[in-house]
């Protein structure tokens, strides 16, 4: 009992932080479960995929009613990144988990540097902002500026293609929503508008996690024991995040999760190095 | 790839597959909400080896209000939601005649489908 409320408290901070932060759930979820709980990584990818869903599905959904979604350029897209997803699937089955967990204290370095850089006010990209959080229901409706639908760099949909590739074998891989590659890939590569970019985003994480976790399922990688009560945290904790972050000083908590990366990286990567 | 940025055209479109997202995932949450409070009720550690998803245990599990049926009915609804949300966009574009969407939302679903096919055969 008193395990599954851990869990369930625990998939509640992940799913308020990460909508605070605009963060995806897997950066945090999968850290959580294997050094929180002592899963083994595959597994705790796996469920997070579930998490990744629901939040991205919740959201999407949001997205899609206020028109701030690109459906058209997000199903184009989510063929390239569900494809992606498959092979990584199969991939996260054939590699050590040693592998994995070196590939994850990567990324969560690259997050933890992103958000540094944020806090020093340097005018980077915010892959990591923004990128797979459910919107506010008090947040304006953003209409499509008028003249916005030939901007698109339709011509560079090749190379955006091979990214969404690329995007969906890391969402595989590393149980991620994958809006860390997505969202720069649509606004610097494709030109589209960063808010448009999230949105659309979100709505293709909505089936990369689910190509992802159908592989996981079928192969039995996923614990529902586990997936229940972190899933319902998740789902809790993102509705409240993004109802009342907006009253949650982004500064001081940025900087303080800046530091929970790093050390989470380093557990991962001490992970890598000794196994286990 | 000319129209990919033919925002305003899916107005009709967008409310409806909202709607798909949003009560596939209520409803999905709502399964799994039943199997944790089970779950945790009936004193079992998450931590403790759940049952393998099996097909055919999914109603009498359910029947019997054991937690594992309800979790993984949740489980499956959840990744089945977005898949339906293109079945959704798929009939949307096929009854305007968009047989260029029409294609790329069933290449999404042959795509989602070898998913199961490969994880079948690998498992």
């Amino acid at each position: 009992m008193e395990i599954g409320l851990l869990m369930l408290a625990g998939g509640v901070a992940a799913g308020a932080f990460g909508s605070i932060l605009g963060l995806g759930g897997g950066v945090l979820i999968v850290p959580l479960l294997t050094l929180g709980f002592g899963l083994p990584l595959r597994e705790a990818v796996g469920v997070s995929l579930v998490c990744v869903i629901v939040t991205s599905s919740a959201s999407a959904g949001v997205y899609l009613e206020r028109r701030q979604a690109n459906l058209r350029l997000g199903m184009t897209l989510e063929l390239f990144t569900a494809a992606g997803a498959i092979v990584g699937g199969a991939i996260a089955f054939l590699i050590d988990e040693r592998v994995l967990a070196g590939l994850f204290a990567v990324l969560l370095a690259y997050v933890a540097a992103t958000m540094a850089g944020g806090l020093r006010g340097r005018a980077v990209a915010q892959p990591a902002a923004d990128v797979e959080t459910p919107p506010s229901p008090a947040e304006p409706s953003v209409e499509p500026p008028e003249g916005d639908e030939g901007a698109y760099r339709a011509d560079r949909m090749p190379l955006a293609a091979a990214g969404s590739v690329g995007a969906g074998v890391a969402s595989a891989l590393l149980g991620i929503g994958g809006g860390l590659i997505k969202v720069p890939l649509m606004h610097l590569v494709l030109g589209v508008p960063l808010r448009i970019a999230t949105a659309t985003s979100n709505l293709m994480i909505g089936i990369t996690a689910s190509a992802s976790a159908i592989v996981y399922l079928v192969r039995g990688g996923i614990d529902a024991y586990v997936a229940g009560p972190t899933a319902v945290g998740v789902f809790v904790g993102a509705t409240l995040g993004s109802r009342f972050g907006h009253r949650v000083g982004q500064r001081a908590l940025r900087l303080l999760f800046v530091i929970v990366l790093l050390y989470t990286a380093i557990e991962m990567a001490g992970r890598a190095v000794r196994g286990g | 790839m000319a129209d990919l940025g033919m925002h305003g055209r899916d107005a009709d479109l967008e409310p409806a597959l909202a709607r798909v997202l949003q009560v596939g995932t209520y409803l999905s949450i709502s399964a799994v909400v039943v199997g944790t409070v089970l779950l945790l009720g009936g004193g079992i550690s998450p931590l403790a080896a759940s049952p393998a998803l099996q097909l055919d245990r999914l109603l009498p599990d359910i029947i019997g209000g054991r937690p594992a049926g309800f979790l993984w009915l949740g489980i499956l609804a959840i990744c089945v939601t977005p898949a339906l949300r293109v079945v959704g966009a798929l009939v949307g574009f096929w009854r305007r005649g968009e047989r260029r969407m029409v294609g790329v939302a069933v290449a999404i679903l042959v795509v989602v489908a070898a998913g199961v096919v490969t994880g079948l055969l690998a498992g």
